[in-house]
């Protein structure tokens, strides 16, 4: 490999590691207290009802799968497999809306016995989504004398995610609180020659904050 | 190696020109397998016979977007959609070839779904991220006399964001094919909850039970 081969793959490296500050607000109202037995799980559901602001797939699986593992771990059922296991009562045109219709549905026999079956003990509702606003900048790529590509320019763009967790207790038919994350941050590809973006990963961040606080929410 | 290095650059940059632009007005042509979950419903003690006309049983959709391109959504899986509803929601269940056959005699009713209206929608029409599909049927409940006992709509509805597919959200199937197995799936929740809903039906089977 040549060195100008080694500086490439060294700036490469160096970018693709680099991020940009995220800054992450979390916010929490208990309106119960809460409990998890080493039989019971939770579930993390996404509101599916709405033609628009619909949270992303992605996000409520990064939820599920770090609120389900690292310190302090939950037992956390699948949100399909949930969906699946009480079809057709939590599809995205049938799920209830608020605790009068939870307690309406699991009020029925076949509903409660399948939920006692399965053990959750609390859904949790996520609502929001991540927005990318304030674009500016330009970037071009050409590919110079020599035949080397080449970027020149700069891109920036703010980030924010702003996502609501419900959590409802099943057992006793109560909203027990909410916890929210909020992240924003700006990300920016300055290019002379080589780009290097400095990406602010704020659903990322978002989801791990929010998982934290749920994690510590229902433990405590 | 710079030189060859370039040319292999140019050649991505060339390719993915081209999937941008034929991502713009490409044929989608899909075939809808999916299956649902046991339904967790309480069934109605009758016996029923089902009859799927040729069009709800072969309903192939094809239409041309003009620039976005042309169309097809194979919907004939809807059937075994349907079965397992209906197992699930009645006593028995028997499939009939035809509405005046003597095969639904002994059933207490004839159940005649059909589609009315098909219609989908793609984010290059909409500007927004979804993929949408949205079916619109009419159930028809016959006596065992053949008299029309209700007839009633039920609407289904399936979406797919485009942006939970990554690197493929250009590409239309996958997408289209996930919102409209979501709206079979809306369509068998829909049927579960509307037939015992509907007022006449009610109180046609509360009649049953009285004589």
């Amino acid at each position: 490999m040549t060195t100008n081969q080694t500086h490439i793959l060294l700036v490469l490296i160096t970018a693709y590691s680099l991020t940009a500050c995220v800054n992450t607000t979390i916010q929490e109202a208990r309106e119960a207290s809460t409990s998890l037995s080493s039989q019971e799980s939770i579930v993390i559901l996404s509101r599916k009802h709405k033609t628009s602001g619909e949270t992303e797939s992605d996000f409520v699986s990064c939820v599920s799968g770090k609120t389900g593992g690292g310190n302090d771990a939950l037992s956390v059922m699948s949100e399909r497999e949930f969906m699946d296991e009480l079809f057709p009562w939590f599809e995205p045109r049938t799920a209830p809306l608020n605790m009068k219709d939870l307690t309406d549905v699991i009020s029925r026999p076949l509903i409660s016995a399948r939920i006692r079956a399965i053990g959750v003990r609390y859904l949790v509702w996520v609502e929001g989504t991540t927005v990318r606003s304030e674009e500016s900048g330009a970037l071009q790529c050409t590919v110079v004398s020599g035949g080397i590509p080449a970027c020149f320019g700069f891109l920036s763009w703010e980030s924010g995610s702003d996502y609501e967790a419900s959590i409802w207790d099943i057992n006793r038919g109560i909203n027990v609180g909410k916890v929210s994350s909020e992240a924003s941050g700006t990300s920016i590809v300055p290019a002379l020659v080589v780009p290097i973006p400095f990406i602010a990963r704020v659903q990322n961040q978002a989801c791990i904050s929010l998982a934290e606080q749920l994690k510590t929410f229902i433990r405590t | 190696m710079e030189r060859r290095l370039a040319n292999l650059l140019l050649v991505v940059v060339y390719a993915i020109s081209f999937h941008w632009v034929a991502g713009c007005s490409s044929d989608a042509s899909i075939t809808i397998t999916t299956t649902i979950p046991n339904p967790l419903i309480e069934q109605v003690s009758i016996d029923i016979a089902v009859y799927y006309n040729d069009e709800m049983s072969q309903y192939v959709h094809n239409e041309d977007l003009g620039s976005y391109g042309n169309h097809t959504i194979d919907l004939r899986s809807q059937i075994s959609i349907f079965n397992r509803i209906f197992d699930a929601m009645f006593t028995s269940v028997t499939s009939i070839e035809s509405i005046d056959s003597t095969e639904g005699q002994g059933v207490d009713a004839i159940l005649v779904p059909s589609i009315e209206k098909f219609q989908f929608a793609i984010p290059e029409q909409t500007r927004k991220d979804f993929y949408e599909v949205w079916i619109q049927y009419r159930f028809e409940l016959y006596g065992s006399d053949g008299s029309l006992i209700h007839s009633w709509p039920v609407t289904a509805y399936g979406k797919a964001n485009r942006l939970n597919y990554g690197g493929m959200q250009n590409e239309k199937s996958p997408a289209l094919r996930e919102a409209a197995q979501w709206a079979l799936r809306d369509a068998a929740a829909s049927i579960s909850f509307s037939f015992v809903r509907q007022d006449i039906v009610r109180d046609w089977l509360q009649q049953r039970v009285a004589s």
